[in-house]
């Protein structure tokens, strides 16, 4: 099985926040990045099919020159090979949206024929969780997202996707398919040293991003349909709440956060 | 002691009635000269057959890359102390160790009496031992063989002794695998004693049959056991000299990978020279054995084990294998209960360095991406990407800053203040800071802290996981010199030796101490408590056996009023189980090593117990919790002193605690 | 003519109460635009469903409704609503932000060359659109450029369902040309995962109870909460260690690592081995009778209090409040 998994590098999670002078988005001086979490086990979804099944593991990951760290420890991993969709600065992807950098993804795999796309749920810093979605309508396949296991069952897979509330559901579609993958049904696996020297042997294709829009000026993002204005750090910090007064009060002072603000009642 | 008594026998010698020789077995005939010639050679060859072949592995396993042949006058100090001493046999078990000297030192001065024994069998007269003439043999015939003599009455009391407690008093460490008495022990036995026995008759006996067929007898005796010796794990005889002389130079010494194919210890063909030698070494004493925490509580590791696994695999299979070296001959399950304190490497006195082999094979496992397991993989994504061992934001380390008010480091202090993993994020932690900061305030001392830290990667670096460890040390090495950090003083031993000598692989990391020694140097500032409160101080593996330091914390814990000893303290301390990444593995097998230390802390009827590293606090903690209400107060020696400092300041006491 | 077009989700027989939501923002957003609000509904034309359908008066409710439609596919789904999007021609498309639209608004907005906007927390004038990004660390302002259609999706418990307006509805029905080929997946029943083990990890409340409950006899106190929570009973390690409660129950580094929409810790002081197994949790609520005790750092609500006296009470508030 031919399988390929769309990676991207993120912030990290615990990145301190400051926003940048354009009001954009963040100043990405002193952040440290890493593989989006969801994608991280999409990558560790591919590798157990590939080596319960055979076959090859492609990333591949749309970004400035620093994601190929990321792509590396994919490789590292265990993925055979990686195509860098590579930006030429922090901002020339900041001009597509979503669909944009769909389209330069789709088109960038497009001639790999792949059985299989592999994305992660949603992303950690734009959580548009999209990509996955928008890349099956333009490849024209079939899709099924928030999938925590996948099974192959005859010519296709049969796959199990979480719905709300603790429920569940299979569901079975022929392969070519893209799948989203949600985070945590699975133990990833970590980069280990004898990975990340093998890694430095593989193929990883570099294509430009302003390359392939020449190649393809339908690509080009004249007028993105969303644009984002400005970004603001929220005015609420996490701190605690102390609910004071008698038992009795402050019991119902909680049920009622707990009915209207954490609505889990 | 030793020293002084085996310089002071030749006194002893003087009161002999003199001379003392063995007596004169006569002439040998043509024969017999022949017979003992082709024995000779018989008895030669059936040792080297088998040394031959040690020497061969030894000699065929890959060489030791970072080996350096240097500090000289340390090895011959350690050579002469650990060997011809016996420094390490004695002190942990004297009685033993002490029969086991005495052996030693019968076989080193038998050296000359047995090249004389055989040398007459030729004829050949080489001390004079028949004809008494010059200078030289009377020497040798009036004191030496008189001395010899009284080493021979030593030894065949001691190989008795040994000989009891083996096969009837039967401690369980000396016990093998396979749980049966090893019954070549019993013919070493025999044999030496046998050849003491022969050679004190022939000091009584007058020439004549009895003294030929003495001489015969000895002779028999020595070329039985020669042979026996490279067979047997009597073979320390002959490696374990060289073993010492060629350690690699400190306590749990991790050489750096080599190369690109290099990821610790995975097959055979990974084994250096010097760890052949070690596993060739091995005496099966088990001291090791008995004073590993994991095997005392249960676990299936047993170090004594690890080695004699490594020595059937190099048996079975050579130096040049690609056979994994875990799996039939040693268990991953039991090389990742290592606790890494050590006390295996510390006790053993054949020269082995356990730590090198278990962490090695563990980076061989880990590296390869062969080890698997649920808890390790979480350790090491957090660490990767969180940066600590806890997965906790580093949002968090920054609001504990900020609410602390502790100063960043921007050059202008004197120490940088290493908070640690547990120092930033753990609660207990986090008080242990709180207390010495208010410590460093009184003392004057200035400070700040780095506004951004990663683990050590101690964890990793124990786990054998080199990538992440590299990783962490580069980062850590990189901010520390753009800070110009000069001088950093840490809470947690385990840092202050990931820092100290495990991040020497990338760089030249600035000073570090631990707090103890920080607050020892000022121990008269402090303010001692009339209390007579019992503390007793549990020496951190980390602090003690891998630091050396054992004073300066209990220095600082006598604050609090009188200080008690753990029935195993100092060098000799139990692990309280955190060490070796095993803090964050989750559940362990059997009983939990914390609980049984802190049942031996408990049982000193100590209302304090004394504590210098976060891991061990953390470990305690749990323990006592589960103990019962009428546990000890469990502190770090910088909550003592800054209560000390509260304590002597009354009129801020009330201020303090509202 | 333009026009707010709201979709609404029936969830177990039920027009869910983020659909209320949602069409709330299609409300608000109609009002500042100045067109009507229509709705559309997966459903046959007499579900009386449709008939519950309260807050302000639509134009026109859509009855989408096709037998491919029964199960949920996102094939069927799209291509019936791009349908009715070129039917109903509407400026704006709002939808829940449900897994469901989750699943197939992308792929509906990609029929349009559009991108959704998706998990919209507020609408402001402009319209603007905001959106949480970095995990909520950052709120971004979108808008739309262009004048095709645009797809939102409303995140739940962002605006608040409007109280029922008399006013009488139109229900138009909307039968979509489907073909059996277009669906090419094949959905399975739903079902719940088998509630014969214990699994924290998967439970949306977790009461969780640690060393200030004393004694095992005690526990019931907290397995009444948990039982008027309709929550799983969790532990801290000494619980386990002492054999009150089973080690599957341990929440902690040598226990499960959890994530629950609401963790309570119960006379739980915070050690961190414990933090590490719940700092995932989306709010934590604590009750300990030491107000330093360092679970307070990382809860969103504390009650400083003997639990033995908030426990029972906050139990009696849950069951009134429920009942």
């Amino acid at each position: 099985m031919k399988i390929i998994v769309a990676i991207k590098q993120v912030p990290e999670r615990d990145a301190r926040i400051r926003i940048d002078s354009g009001n954009k988005w963040i100043d990405l001086e002193d952040v440290e990045f890493s593989m989006n979490e969801s994608d991280a086990y999409a990558l560790e979804e591919a590798l157990q099919l590939k080596e319960a099944h055979g076959g090859e593991v492609i990333v591949v990951s749309a970004g400035p020159e620093r994601a190929g760290k990321t792509i590396r420890e994919a490789l590292a991993k265990g993925a055979d090979r990686a195509i860098h969709l590579q930006s030429s600065d922090e901002t020339e992807l900041a001009a597509y949206d979503a669909l944009g950098v769909a389209r330069l993804l789709a088109a960038s795999i497009q001639d790999e024929k792949a059985d299989l796309v592999l994305t992660g749920l949603q992303s950690d810093d734009l959580g548009l969780g999209q990509t996955g979605v928008i890349l099956a309508e333009l490849l024209g396949l079939p899709h099924a997202s928030l999938i925590l296991k996948i099974e192959v069952a005859g010519n296709g897979l049969k796959v199990l996707r979480e719905l709300e509330d603790g429920w569940f559901q299979h569901i079975e579609l022929a392969t070519p398919a893209v799948l989203t993958i949600q985070s945590g049904n699975t133990k990833l696996r970590y980069a280990t040293l004898m990975g990340i020297k093998k890694a430095k042997t593989k193929e990883v294709r570099v294509i430009a991003v302003a390359d392939l829009v020449a190649s393809d000026p339908s690509l080009k993002p004249t007028a993105p349909s969303v644009v984002l204005d400005q970004v603001k750090l929220p005015h609420k910090q996490r701190s605690t709440q102390l609910l004071g007064g008698s038992p009795a009060e402050a019991a119902a002072a909680l049920v009622e956060k707990l009915q209207f603000e954490v609505r889990v009642i | 002691m030793y020293v002084s008594t085996f310089l002071s026998l030749p006194s002893y010698g003087a009161f002999l009635v003199s001379p003392i020789v063995p007596a004169d077995p006569g002439t040998f005939s043509i024969i017999e000269k022949v017979l003992l010639a082709v024995l000779i050679m018989l008895s030669v060859v059936l040792f080297w057959l088998r040394f031959g072949v040690v020497l061969d592995k030894i000699l065929k396993s890959r060489r030791d890359p970072s080996f350096r042949l240097t500090h000289l006058g340390k090895r011959a100090w350690d050579f002469f102390s650990e060997v011809i001493c016996q420094s390490k046999v004695i002190r942990q078990r004297p009685l033993p160790g002490l029969a086991h000297a005495f052996v030693f030192w019968a076989f080193l001065a038998f050296a000359l009496v047995t090249t004389n024994h055989v040398a007459t069998g030729f004829g050949l007269d080489l001390l004079g031992s028949r004809n008494r003439s010059g200078w030289v043999s009377i020497a040798f015939s009036d004191v030496y063989f008189g001395l010899a003599g009284l080493f021979a009455v030593a030894c065949a009391i001691s190989i008795a002794g040994l000989f009891v407690r083996r096969f009837f008093a039967r401690p369980t460490w000396l016990a093998r695998p396979d749980h049966e008495l090893s019954y070549e022990s019993g013919v070493i036995a025999g044999l030496i004693f046998a050849l003491m026995a022969t050679y004190l008759a022939s000091l009584y006996v007058g020439s004549g049959p009895w003294a030929h067929g003495l001489w015969w007898a000895h002779t028999l005796c020595l070329l039985v056991f020669l042979p026996l010796v490279p067979h047997t794990k009597h073979l320390h005889l002959v490696l374990s000299p060289f073993t010492i002389f060629f350690s690699r130079g400190s306590f749990s010494a991790i050489p750096p990978l080599e190369g690109d194919e290099d990821f610790g210890l995975v097959a055979g063909k990974d084994l250096t020279q010097l760890v052949t030698l070690q596993a060739y070494s091995c005496v099966e004493c088990g001291r090791c054995t008995e004073h590993c925490p994991a095997n005392n509580t249960g676990k299936i590791l047993n170090p004594k084990e690890v080695v004699l696994g490594l020595r059937s695999y190099l048996n079975d299979l050579g130096p040049a294998s690609e056979e994994p070296l875990l799996g039939k001959y040693n268990s991953q399950e039991a090389v990742f209960e290592c606790t890494t304190c050590g006390a295996c490497e510390f006790q053993c006195p054949v020269g082995i360095e356990h730590l090198p082999i278990i962490v090695g094979l563990r980076r061989g496992a880990t590296n390869t991406g062969a080890w698997e397991d649920d808890y390790g993989g979480k350790l090491f994504n957090a660490l990767e990407r969180n940066s600590n061992a806890l997965g906790m934001s580093a949002l968090e380390r920054d609001k504990f800053v900020q609410k602390q008010e502790l100063p960043i480091f921007d050059g202008s202090q004197e120490y940088c203040l290493w908070l640690g993993c547990m120092g930033g994020y753990d609660p207990r932690g986090r008080e242990i800071i709180s207390s010495f900061v208010e410590v460093m305030r009184h003392l004057g001392a200035t400070f700040g802290v780095l506004r951004k830290e990663k683990c050590t990667g101690d964890p990793a670096r124990r786990l054998g996981n080199d990538l992440v460890f590299q990783q962490l040390a580069e980062a850590n090495l990189e901010a520390l010199q753009q800070q110009k950090v000069k001088k950093i003083v840490s809470i947690c031993p385990h840092c202050v030796r990931t820092i100290q000598e495990d991040w020497k692989e990338f760089g030249l990391p600035p000073e570090v101490e631990h707090h103890s020694e920080f607050l020892a140097r000022h121990r008269a500032e402090l303010p001692q408590s009339n209390s007579n409160e019992k503390v007793v101080f549990h020496d951190p593996c980390y602090l003690g056996r891998y630091r050396n330091v054992y004073d300066e914390p209990r220095s600082i814990a006598s604050l609090a009023g009188s200080l008690v000893e753990a029935e195993r303290s100092r060098e000799r301390s139990f692990c309280c189980g955190a060490g070796g990444g095993l803090a964050f593995l989750g559940e362990e097998q059997g009983e939990r090593v914390s609980h049984n230390r802190a049942q031996q802390l408990v049982a000193t009827g100590a209302t304090t117990i004394g504590a210098a590293c976060p891991f061990c606090n953390t470990m305690f903690r749990d323990a006592l919790a589960a103990s019962g209400d009428n546990s000890p107060r469990l502190l770090d020696i910088a909550q003592i002193a800054a209560n000390q400092i509260k304590a002597a300041q009354p009129a801020q006491v009330a201020a303090s605690e509202n | 003519m333009s026009s707010v077009l709201v979709f609404l989700e029936i969830k177990n027989r039920e027009i869910s109460r983020i659909s209320w939501e949602a069409m709330a923002a299609g409300h608000q957003l109609a009002a500042s635009l100045g067109v009507p609000v229509d709705l559309a509904v997966v459903a046959n034309r007499d579900n009386p469903l449709l008939q519950t359908i309260h807050g302000k008066v639509p134009r026109t409710v859509y009855a989408i409704d096709d037998p491919l439609l029964h199960d949920y596919t996102a094939d069927g789904y799209t291509t019936a609503c791009a349908q009715l999007i070129e039917h109903a021609k509407p400026t704006y498309v709002v939808f829940p932000h449900t897994y469901q639209v989750r699943d197939f608004a992308p792929r509906l907005a990609t029929r349009f060359q559009q991108t959704l906007i998706s998990d919209v927390t507020g609408i402001e004038a402009g319209p603007a659109f905001t959106r949480q990004l970095l995990q909520g660390k950052l709120n971004a302002s979108y808008h739309h450029s262009g004048s095709e259609v645009c797809f939102l999706s409303i995140q739940a418990g962002a605006f608040r369902a409007d109280a029922a307006e008399a006013g009488s509805t139109a229900v138009e029905p909307f039968l979509p040309k489907l073909d059996a080929t277009q669906i090419r997946t094949k959905p399975g029943e739903p079902f719940r995962a088998s509630a014969q083990t214990v699994d924290l990890t998967s439970a949306p409340i977790l009461v969780s109870v640690g060393r200030g409950i004393k004694e095992e006899a005690n526990l019931p106190l907290v397995q009444e909460l948990a039982t008027a929570l309709s929550a799983e009973l969790a532990a801290s390690r000494p619980i386990c260690d002492a054999g009150w409660l089973p080690m599957e129950r341990q929440v902690g580094s040598s226990g499960q690592t959890v994530a629950p929409k609401l963790y309570l810790a119960i006379g739980i002081s915070g050690a961190i081995q414990h933090l590490v197994g719940m700092k995932g949790s989306q709010c934590v609520v604590a009750i300990n009778k030491d107000e330093n005790a360092p679970i307070f750092e990382v809860a969103d609500y504390g009650i400083v209090g003997d639990l033995f006296e908030v426990v029972p009470a906050l139990t009696t508030a849950v069951r009134k409040v429920k009942s």
